[in-house]
C-alpha cells in the first residue's frame, strides 16, 4: 500500500468540499480522480500532498516522498531547467549535502532524458512550450525518486499530441521509479490511457469507483452522464 | 424577524459597523501573520538555515540597486532644506551653526527614513510582487512539496539582506546628504565649506551614529519581512498581486514611521 485515505473531510467555511472519501492506491497502480469542475479533485491532492489541512479522516502513506505535478506547471521562473530539476537536491536540509554538483548535474541530465528532453538545463521556463514545461515539472517531481506522484490535470491546455506524450510519460514514469500516481484529469483520453482504477467524485462524494472500462460502458446514471458530457443527469452544475 | 434582519442588514449603521470590523480583523490578521514569520525568520537563522548565494543575491539587489534612488531623494532633501534655511540663519548670524543643523538631522533622520521610503518604494514593492506572483502561480506551493522550508529560502535572504544592507545605504545617504547641504549652502549662503564642515560635528555624537545604524538594520528587517509577508498570503491572481504590492508599500510605510517614533522616545526623550 502506497496511500490510504480513511473518511476524509476537509471544509471551506460552511461548504463542505470533501464529503468522507475513502480509497486506496496501492505501489505501481494509477488511480483517476475525475468529476466536475469544483467537485474537490484538486483539493484531494492538496490535503494528501499537505498543502492544506483536513477537517477529518486520516492519510495514510508509505514511507518516502510524495511529489506533485502541478496543473500549471508552476516552475521557478526566475531559475533555469537544472536549477528547477536540481532545487529539491539543492535547498533541501537532508538532501543538501548529500549530492556534490558534479552528481547534481548528473541526475538532471538522467531525469531530462526520462522525459525526453536533452540539452535544455540552460533554458528558462518562459522559453518552453506548453508540454515541454509539463515535461520539466515532471523531471522536478521525480528528482527525488518519490514513492506516491500527484498529477493534477497533466495534459489540460495541450494539444492532443502533446497530450498522448504527456499520457505516455505518466506511464513510464511509474514503471521506471515504480511510484504510485494519482492523477487528477477530466480528458478521456488520459483516464484511459493512464488509470488502473477509476473514482468519480460529485459534491465531494465518491459516485463511482472502477476500472476505466467499467466508467466507458456507462452502467450507472454518474458515469453515463461523465462520459456523454450531457447536461441531464443526477450531476447538475452551479450556475 | 427576517424581514426586520434584511433591513438592518441594509442599513448604514450595519454597513459601517461590518467595514469597521473587517478592517480591524484584517489588521490583525495581517499583523499576526507578520508576526509569526518574523519569529520563523529568526528561528531559521538562529539555526544557520542561511542560503548564502541567494543572500548575496538579494543584497545586491537591496542595496546596489536601491543606491541610486536613495541617494537621489536624500541629496535632493538637503538641498531643499539647506536652500530654504541656509540664507535666513545667516541673516540672523547662526550661518556657522547651519553645518550642525545639517548634520543632526541628516544623520538622526533624513539619511535613515528617506532611504527607508526609497527601498520600500523600489525593493519592498518588487519583493511583495515576486513572491505574490510565485503565490498565485503555486511555486510556492511547488517549494512546499519539495520539502523545502519557504521561510529558509524566500524570507531569510531577503530579511537578511535589509538588515546587512540598509545600514550602508543609509551611511553612504548621510554622507552624500552632508556634501550636498555644504554645496547648496555655499551656493545659496555664500556659507564657505569651512564654516560648513567646522560646525558639522559640533552636534553629532557617536551615540547619533550608532542609533542611525541600529535603525536601519530595524527598518530593513522590517521591510523585508512585510514585502515577503504580504506577498506569501497574496490570493486571486493578478489583482491579488496588486493588493500585496500595495498593502506591503502602505504596511512597510507606517511600520518605519512607528519604528522612527519608537527611537526617538527611546533614545532621545
Amino acid at each position: 500500500m502506497s496511500i490510504e485515505v480513511k473518511n476524509l473531510v476537509k471544509k471551506f467555511g460552511d461548504k463542505t468540499v470533501i464529503d468522507n472519501v475513502s480509497f486506496k492506491v496501492n505501489d505501481k497502480e494509477t488511480l483517476a480522480i475525475v468529476g466536475f469542475s469544483g467537485s474537490g479533485k484538486s483539493t484531494i491532492l492538496k490535503l494528501i500532498s499537505g498543502l492544506i489541512e483536513k477537517d477529518g479522516g486520516e492519510i495514510i502513506t508509505s514511507k518516502g516522498d510524495i511529489a506533485m505535478v502541478f496543473q500549471y506547471s508552476a516552475l521557478f521562473d526566475s531559475l533555469n531547467v537544472e536549477d528547477n530539476i536540481s532545487f529539491a537536491l539543492r535547498e533541501r536540509r537532508d538532501l543538501r549535502k548529500k549530492f556534490t554538483p558534479e552528481q547534481i548535474r548528473d541526475i538532471v541530465a538522467q531525469k531530462l532524458e526520462l522525459v525526453g528532453l536533452k540539452g535544455i538545463e540552460e533554458k528558462f521556463p518562459s522559453e518552453l512550450s506548453g508540454g515541454m514545461q509539463k515535461r520539466v515539472s515532471f523531471a522536478r517531481a521525480i528528482v527525488t525518486e518519490p514513492n506516491t506522484i500527484l498529477y493534477d490535470e497533466p495534459t489540460a491546455g495541450l494539444d492532443p499530441i502533446s497530450s498522448t506524450l504527456i499520457e505516455d510519460y505518466i506511464v513510464r514514469l511509474k514503471d521506471e521509479i515504480n511510484a504510485a500516481s494519482i492523477v487528477v484529469t477530466h480528458q478521456m483520453s488520459t483516464i484511459t490511457r493512464t488509470a488502473d482504477r477509476v473514482i468519480m467524485l460529485y459534491d465531494g462524494r465518491i459516485v463511482f469507483e472502477g476500472t476505466a472500462e467499467e466508467l466507458l460502458r456507462q452502467e450507472t446514471p454518474y458515469t453515463k452522464q461523465f462520459v456523454t458530457a450531457s447536461l441531464e443527469g443526477p450531476m447538475q452544475m452551479q450556475a | 424577524m427576517g424581514l426586520l434582519q434584511k433591513y438592518y442588514k441594509q442599513s448604514a449603521t450595519y454597513k459601517i459597523f461590518t467595514g469597521v470590523y473587517e478592517t480591524l480583523y484584517d489588521f490583525l490578521d495581517t499583523l499576526g501573520k507578520i508576526t509569526e514569520n518574523g519569529l520563523a525568520v529568526a528561528k531559521c537563522i538562529l539555526k544557520g538555515q542561511i542560503d548564502k548565494k541567494e543572500l548575496i543575491e538579494q543584497c545586491s539587489r537591496f542595496g546596489v540597486s536601491s543606491l541610486p534612488i536613495t541617494l537621489s531623494i536624500v541629496a535632493m532633501t538637503s538641498v531643499i532644506i539647506a536652500s530654504q534655511v541656509a540664507l535666513e540663519m545667516v541673516k540672523q548670524g547662526g550661518g556657522n551653526f547651519i553645518g550642525m543643523m545639517m548634520t543632526i538631522l541628516i544623520v538622526r533622520e533624513l539619511a535613515v527614513i528617506m532611504a527607508g521610503f526609497a527601498i520600500i518604494s523600489m525593493i519592498g514593492s518588487s519583493l511583495a510582487s515576486e513572491i505574490a506572483t510565485m503565490r498565485v502561480t503555486e511555486q510556492i506551493d511547488a517549494i512546499r512539496v519539495l520539502k523545502v522550508n519557504p521561510i529558509a529560502n524566500l524570507f531569510v535572504p531577503r530579511v537578511l539582506s535589509g538588515m546587512i544592507m540598509m545600514p550602508f545605504v543609509t551611511i553612504i545617504a548621510a554622507v552624500v546628504g552632508i556634501l550636498a547641504g555644504a554645496v547648496t549652502s555655499d551656493m545659496f549662503a555664500g556659507l564657505s565649506y569651512m564654516a560648513y564642515f567646522d560646525s558639522a560635528w559640533l552636534g553629532v555624537y557617536m551615540k547619533d551614529l550608532w542609533v542611525s545604524i541600529l535603525k536601519a538594520v530595524c527598518f530593513g528587517g522590517t521591510i523585508g519581512l512585510i514585502s515577503c509577508s504580504c506577498g506569501y498570503y497574496a490570493s486571486g491572481g493578478a489583482k491579488g498581486v496588486g493588493l500585496a504590492t500595495t498593502k506591503a508599500v502602505v504596511w512597510s510605510f507606517v511600520a518605519i514611521v512607528i519604528w522612527d517614533m519608537v527611537f526617538a522616545l527611546i533614545f532621545f526623550f
